[in-house]
């Protein structure tokens, strides 16, 4: 298997990793078929994603995945970020090798996690 | 970049002694083993001298070594050509759980067609127990197919003990049993005797030798009928037909030669490097376990799970920092298992994924290891930073602490 160099630069030095204690949005997403792992936590303020941190256990591809998932999304309206798609993280990666698109998947599917979270909260706050 | 490799579990180099050995054979030396003439008969004389030093290597006389394409197709006619010539005397096979894929494919296979397979566990430490084997015979069993040493953790099975076994099976009468080993990682990393063994069939890979590739043996004892499964030429008389890959025959014999007279020192020489490697690794990396019994095991070899983290993950880190090792991690190896072999010792997924084999070889340097200690902590660290399982984890020992603390404060 060969991945390109800008993956492995996210390898070796991930963006935006972490997690931000107060987030006002954050989801944690597991892919059941082998057990990796996404958690992403965001700032948000005017509708924009201020701060994204995230946090990966799981092959390759979902580390780098949850990197440029973070990197993309900070600064984007909160509507962009729902809209970030599999494809849009694979070409940030300089593609994803056939097998291994599932990671993008899974990125994808905890950003939308963590914002329907927020719009969730706020449901709640105007209750 | 420095560039240092531990992953001679994988191939090893090939040595430059052997090297020199085989250029003649490439070059005029070019003839066919086959022939009746002068080029024919040099080659011939050539091929005959490497058989005699693999059989050295394993004291075993030279007609009872098969030349062959390598491990893989050692142990497919081994298992294959013994089980298809006594399939009317039984369809039994007692094999283990941790088995390379050329056996465990195989077995596998004919498993399909209609033979039953018994896959014997290796408890904690990776070890085939004496007992289940015994346990495990019956009437229609045919061959016994355990590796005298595994290739991803090391382990030394006790293939001698299960010779002995079938001794006194044939001793009581029974006349439809062989042993089979598959030797590939053991050969030049202890000693290997196929007398002291009692096995039947034994695979060797020149590759993990100081050899080339697509080249290896299959011991065959005398008294033992195999079914060819390469038909078509009468060569390695009638049990292997195919023109003698001349050139890779004799590196595999110069590296036989090789192995035999340095094995006590390469022994020396890895152990005492791998012991100084998982000092150093348990010394500046928390949250370890090494798989594998502590001493029944290769001299060359150290598999770690670290937790928290996964292990292709690491690999790459590594290989940016120019160290070269392996993972039986699922995302490396192409299937969604996490690594069969630290499965089988009953560790969890987890450990199994973030489990690393560091195998090194006779060339191996102090320096390359303390280079290795040096990369190694951090690029675990920067895994884990990253993980959410550690994460976790250290959110539950600040609870645990703080419990701690809640329960001693009334005492004080
Ligand atoms: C234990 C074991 N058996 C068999 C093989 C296969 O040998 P070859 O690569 O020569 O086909 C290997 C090689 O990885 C091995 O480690």
């Amino acid at each position: 298997m060969t991945y390109s160099d800008i993956f492995k630069d996210h390898l070796a030095s991930p963006r935006n990793a972490g997690e931000i204690p107060d987030a006002d949005a954050s989801a944690e997403r597991i892919n059941p078929v082998c057990g990796d792992r996404l958690r992403l936590t965001l700032l948000i303020s005017d509708g924009r994603i201020e701060r994204a941190r995230f946090l990966a256990y799981g092959c390759p591809p979902t580390l780098a995945c949850g990197s440029a998932l973070a990197e993309m999304i900070e600064g984007m309206t909160i509507e962009a970020a729902r809209c970030v798609s599999r494809q849009q993280i694979a070409d940030a990666l300089d593609g994803l090798p056939a097998r291994k698109q599932h990671a993008a998947a899974l990125a994808v599917e905890t950003v939308r996690a963590a914002l329907d979270a927020e719009r969730d909260s706020d449901f709640v706050m105007v209750k | 970049m420095r560039r240092v490799y531990l992953d001679n579990s994988a191939t090893t180099p090939v040595d430059r002694r052997v090297v020199e050995a085989m250029i003649p054979y490439l070059t005029e030396k070019f003839g066919n083993a086959s022939s009746v003439h002068f080029f024919g008969q040099e080659a011939r004389a050539a091929v005959d001298r490497a058989r005699r030093e693999v059989a050295l290597l394993i004291n075993a006389r030279p007609n009872e070594i098969v030349l062959l394409s390598g491990g893989t197709e050692a142990n497919n006619l081994a298992i294959r050509g013994i089980v298809e010539n006594v399939a009317d005397h039984g369809r039994h096979i007692i094999t283990s759980l941790i088995e390379h894929s050329a056996v465990r494919g195989v077995c596998d296979a004919l498993e399909k067609r209609g033979w039953e397979i018994t896959r014997l566990p290796v408890y904690d430490d990776g070890v085939v127990r004496l007992d289940d084997v015994r346990a495990a015979l019956r009437p229609d069993t045919v061959l016994i197919t355990v590796m005298l040493a595994n290739n991803e953790i090391g382990t030394i099975q006790p293939i001698a003990e299960m010779g002995a076994l079938v001794r006194e099976e044939r001793a009581r009468g029974r006349r439809h049993l062989w042993l089979h080993t598959d030797a590939v990682q053991a050969a030049g990393r202890m000693p290997v005797d196929v007398e002291v063994l009692g096995c039947d069939l034994l695979s060797l890979s020149a590759h993990k030798l100081y050899a080339p590739k697509g080249v290896g043996a299959l011991f065959v004892r005398r008294s033992v009928r195999l079914t060819p499964q390469n038909i078509g030429g009468h060569q390695e008389r009638e049990r292997r037909g195919g023109t003698e890959a001349v050139p890779s025959v004799v590196a595999f014999g110069a590296a036989a030669a090789l192995a035999r007279e340095e094995l006590s020192q390469r022994i020396d020489h890895m152990q005492r490097l791998r012991d100084h490697l998982e000092t150093g690794v348990a010394a500046r990396v928390p949250d370890i376990v090494f798989n594998g019994h502590r001493t029944q095991r290769l001299p060359h070899l150290s598999n770690i799970s670290f937790r928290f983290i996964e292990g292709e993950g690491l690999l790459i880190n590594l290989d940016m920092q120019g160290v070269a090792v392996s993972t039986g991690s699922a995302c490396s190896s192409g299937s969604l298992e996490p690594s069969p072999i630290i499965r089988a010792l009953g560790r969890d997924d987890e450990m199994a994924r973030g489990s690393i084999r560091f195998s090194l070889g006779k060339d191996t340097t102090d320096e390359d290891i303390d280079y290795v200690l040096e990369v190694l902590p951090r690029a675990v660290e920067n895994l884990r930073r990253l993980s959410p399982l550690y994460q976790h984890a250290l959110a539950d020992r600040a609870c645990v602490v703080a419990d701690e603390k809640d329960v001693l404060a009334p005492a004080i």
